[in-house]
């Protein structure tokens, strides 16, 4: 990525400084849509600017979530396809100045709250939600948060999704703006939830999409439900073990060797290793270990032999 | 899964009179075969050449060589068996993998004119043999064992050479000729056309075939459920000879078998194609000790589709193409002193393997898989023969080899599958391998005794080292390379005694012993799980220390009077793995025996032959015991002026049967009429 946008930097440098005769003593002249660079401190500089354009160039919007705070600042949110969909999101936010449209360096978000009303039950309940945190420690301009969608929007019920921001001098909330989230297709089943104890937790496994035939690092996280429903999730404080074995159920259940269970990282996700032998529909069967080693849930021998816990990915 | 389907339809016995044959008279003489008269193109050594076996395929001369009793029609197949020390693997009617002193194509080299070919299925449907048709060639040379030709690389049991028909400078200025063969049994059809032109300067031949089968009835008269064919070939040889000493030359194959059964297999063969070329330039010596010196290029291109959708009950549909593409060339120099004759051979070559797997579950999303990982193989060798005259009863040969090679995985996506089992494997090998042989020969009177020792070593091939659950229906388990794998090696012996008491009687006896070090073969891995439905397991290749495999062959000649010949001959192998237990497709004990009858331009024969029950089978590695067995046939051959005509029944009796190399116990066909016309224009 670094290295992308250096070599970008040089280019754009090259083109800008090919057709421009604002000379100044040769340096790298950047250009960005939409961007003046007026010298304003708390905008990014050009170099770092264009650092976050091309990042936002391979993401979407999201329409819904976009932010006016007192008319001098925009906040956009982004996801990987400007939509949302059962399991785990990233969301991905920018705060700009109205007035030059530049990013700005450093922004907060905070109380990411998404709330599914269920018509029904005439009840509120929230989902797993991360803490929002630099996208990239050099990159300050961009923040990353993510959501983990329980259930798809529906006849049922339908979501919405609150966030608050603080951009320099400037406050504001989103309150309860509508968004959709889509069923996952067939043969895509990433988040499950199970219980130990009284307590219920989610297992939300990230972007899987990703993978490849081959080595994968396998990541997700373990949220607990709250003990008020509409409160978000957070990450369980309990430590757990998650033991994997991938399974090709349309290929007689065959497996893979020499996966590695996930164990929690001090950034609170889990993290192991997933070896996928061929590409199609992988049920990767679950075993929750508790810190002393107990299985507290998944690992039971179902008919078939295998945890009745499992996510599902095709790729 | 080894199960083939049979009909339980009844067929007539004699069944002689085929449609096709009926219409032959009428529009089937555009389509008949030639057959050209050559001079034979066999390089003469001086000292016997005791490990070279030839068949020749084409060939009005009656040199006393080996030839097929269906003459020209034949099948390479058929050519084939007709070489010592050689047995073939069935998997159906077509396309039968050689095995040379008990081993398969891992430890054989397959030369085209001593060009390189590679065959493109990871379940060894296409042994190179099957790229091209008995029209193309002139002979098949074998060489046993150690002592390979000077472009063989990794024979350890042997390799093959198959010589190309040219029609060559200054022979019959033109000819043409046409063959017809018929079988009764699965209503084979074979169709051929050659024609050739030759001058001093110039030479230029060629020809097309066809060949077309549909289900073999089995002894007892059932049909063979998908043991079908079809095949097309053409080819063309040029030469020109551009200065009297410097020639230059020319070939090219085009192969085509379409609708190929595979009885013993769950899958059939939509297309197997072939294209073959290469250019050579020859400078011959004159009033040197140099004979010749012989530069070639060549490439060819082989592309292979199976197809599983004519098969009932399929539980998962799967497409499984492979791809080989190889170019090459060779530099050979020959030369010849005071009864000694040397070859020096420089040779290299570029191998690209690829092939995969895209499986369709009903419903779900299809499931893809590399099974060769795009392996580039470069090898570069150098290779020496020496048969050295000592005394006029004494000769010695001598030949070896050194080869270099580098492969390289070029598909990222099945090298980071293999890595998942192999973490520290990475994509570039490198594989040095070597031969030497030695023959000393000593003629006393009426006996010659031979005795030869050799050391060779290979390299582990693409699915040795690379495949990727590749199911193997002989065992029904999955296999993975390892890319690991050292090289396996081995050493052989042999020896050989004819002897000759009277000019109409001799006996032959001959032996070879390998001793293998790093042998290869699957291991068990019960930690994996199979990826074939219904599959047993999953095997490994690994080195087992080591295993010996041994054969025995004898054969007598008695002709007591000039139109009264016999033949016969027993065979006997064995071959057992690091722990004693028996290797699998060790031919059992074999037996044949013949009456050849001749008068004037009519020969008839009367065979029999057969197998005794194998009981030393390779269980450890899935192989079932083999039955004893017989078949008896009859075959007659007539020269009329320029129409030539064989006709036979082959198991006279509709015994039903297989032997020991009929993969999943396929049983063999019943009683089969034949009959072959050869006409030259």
């Amino acid at each position: 990525m670094r290295k992308l946008s250096i070599l970008s930097i040089s280019l754009v440098a090259l083109l800008t400084t090919a057709c421009n005769d604002n000379d100044d003593n040769g340096a790298p002249e950047i250009e960005i849509p939409g961007i003046t660079f007026d010298g304003d401190i708390d905008c990014c500089s050009a170099e770092e600017a264009l650092q976050v354009y091309k990042f936002i160039q391979t993401v979407h919007i999201v329409p819904e979530l976009s932010l006016s705070i007192d008319g001098k600042y925009d906040i956009t949110a982004y996801s990987s396809a400007g939509e949302f969909h059962t399991g785990y999101n990233e969301i991905f936010f920018v705060a700009t100045k109205k007035l030059s449209g530049n990013y700005v360096k450093n922004f907060d978000i905070s109380n990411i709250t998404p709330l599914m009303y269920m018509i029904k039950m005439d009840k509120e309940h929230s989902t797993a939600v991360g803490a929002v945190e630099n996208f990239d420690n050099g990159i300050l301009a961009v923040k990353r948060g993510w959501v983990s969608f329980v259930m798809s929007s529906s006849d049922g019920g339908s979501w919405t999704l609150s966030y608050d921001a603080t951009v320099l001098d400037g406050r504001g909330t989103l309150e309860r703006a509508g968004i959709t989230v889509n069923a996952l297709p067939n043969g895509q089943t990433w988040l499950k939830s199970f219980k130990a104890g009284d307590d219920t937790y989610y297992l939300s496994l990230v972007n899987p999409t990703d993978w490849v035939t081959g080595t994968n690092a396998i990541r997700a996280y373990i949220s607990k439900k709250s003990a008020q429903m509409t409160t978000p999730y957070a990450l369980a404080n309990e430590v757990f073990t998650v033991e994997i074995d991938p399974r090709m159920p349309d290929m007689g259940n065959h497996s893979s060797p020499n996966n590695v269970a996930l164990t929690r990282q001090d950034d609170g996700s889990y993290q192991g290793e997933i070896n996928l032998t061929m590409s199609g529909l992988w049920r990767i069967h679950l075993t929750i270990k508790d810190a002393s080693g107990n299985i507290v849930a998944g690992g039971d021998d179902l008919d078939d032999g295998f945890s009745s816990l499992y996510w599902d990915v095709t790729y | 899964m080894c199960v083939f389907n049979i009909n339980k339809h009844f067929v007539l016995p004699f069944r002689l009179f085929y449609p096709p044959f009926k219409s032959f008279n009428n529009n089937m003489l555009p389509l008949v075969v030639l057959s050209i008269i050559l001079p034979s193109d066999t390089i003469n050594a001086q000292t016997p050449d005791i490990n070279l076996d030839e068949v020749t395929v084409v060939s009005t001369n009656n040199t006393g060589r080996k030839r097929s009793v269906k003459g020209q029609s034949a099948s390479i197949d058929e050519h084939l068996s007709e070489l010592s020390h050689v047995n073939l693997v069935r998997r159906g009617s077509y396309a039968w993998e050689p095995t040379v002193n008990n081993m398969q194509t891992e430890r054989l080299s397959t030369t085209i004119d001593g060009m390189k070919i590679f065959y493109a299925c990871t379940d060894k449907m296409d042994p190179v043999t099957s790229y091209v048709e008995s029209g193309n060639l002139q002979t098949i040379s074998l060489n046993s064992g150690l002592d390979g030709n000077p472009q063989a690389t990794g024979n350890i049991g042997g390799s093959l050479d198959l010589r190309l028909r040219k029609a060559g400078f200054d022979a019959e200025s033109f000819e043409a000729s046409a063959l017809a063969g018929f079988e009764s049994n699965g209503q084979l059809q074979v169709y051929g056309l050659n024609a050739s032109t030759s001058k001093h300067k110039f030479y230029a031949n060629g020809g097309a075939f066809y060949r077309h089968a549909d289900n073999y009835r089995t002894g007892g008269g059932n049909e063979l459920q998908f043991s079908q064919f079809q095949k097309l070939n053409a080819f063309a040889n040029a030469g020109f000879r551009f200065t009297e000493r410097n020639i230059a030359e020319a070939t090219f194959i085009f192969d085509r078998a379409t609708d190929v059964g595979y009885p013993a297999l769950n899958m059939d063969v939509a297309k197997a194609e072939g294209l073959i070329g290469s250019l050579s330039f020859t400078h011959q010596f004159v009033e040197s000790w140099l004979n010749s010196w012989q530069t070639k290029v060549y490439a060819n291109r082989i592309e292979h589709i199976m197809d599983d959708t004519h098969r009932p009950d399929v539980e998962i549909h799967m497409d499984m193409p492979g791809l080989s593409r190889t170019a090459g060339f060779y530099s050979l120099l020959t030369a010849s002193s005071g009864g000694h004759s040397f070859q020096l051979n420089a040779d290299g070559y570029y191998n690209r393997l690829f092939a995969d797997m895209t499986m369709y579950p009903g419903g779900a999303a299809p499931m893809y898989m590399v099974t060769w990982p795009d392996v580039g193989t470069l090898n570069a060798g150098l290779a020496g023969t020496a048969n050295l005259s000592l005394t006029d009863k004494q000769s010695l040969r001598l030949s070896t080899k050194l080869a270099w090679q580098r492969q390289h995985l070029n598909n990222d996506e099945g090298y980071h599958a293999l890595k998942v089992f192999f973490p520290l494997m990475t994509n570039l090998y490198h594989q040095t391998t070597g031969r030497i042989a030695a023959a000393y020969t000593l003629t006393l009177g009426s006996v010659t005794l031979t005795g030869g020792a050799g050391w060779g070593s290979r390299a582990p091939t693409v699915t040795e080292a690379y495949g990727y659950y590749l199911n193997n229906t002989f065992d029904q388990y999955d296999y993975i390379g390892n890319p690991h794998l050292k090289n396996e090696s081995a050493v052989e012996l042999n020896a050989s005694t004819k002897w000759q008491p009277i000019s109409s009687l001799s006996f032959k006896i001959d032996g070879s012993l390998f001793q293998f070090a790093n042998y290869i073969i699957g291991h068990f891995e019960t930690r994996l799980s199979a990826m074939t439905v219904g599959a047993e397991g999953v095997k490994v290749y690994g080195n087992t220390s080591h295993a010996t495999i041994a054969n025995a062959d004898f054969s007598a000649q008695w002709a007591p009077a000039r139109w009264l010949r016999f033949d016969a001959a027993l065979s006997y192998a064995h071959g057992s793995d690091n722990e004693g237990d028996a290797l699998p497709l060790i031919a059992p004990f074999g037996w044949s025996l013949s009456a050849t009858y001749t008068a004037g331009k009519f020969e008839a024969r009367a065979d029999a032959k057969g197998n005794g029950r194998q009981n030393r089978n390779g269980e450890k590695y899935g192989e079932q015991s083999t039955p004893a067995y017989y078949i008896c046939g009859l075959s007659a051959q007539y020269a009329l002026g320029r129409l030539t005509a064989r006709a036979g029944i082959e198991n006279l009796f509709d015994r039903y049967y297989h032997t020991y190399s009929d993969w999943c116990g396929i049983p063999q066909k019943g009683r089969n009429i034949y009959v072959n016309l050869n006409f030259d224009f």
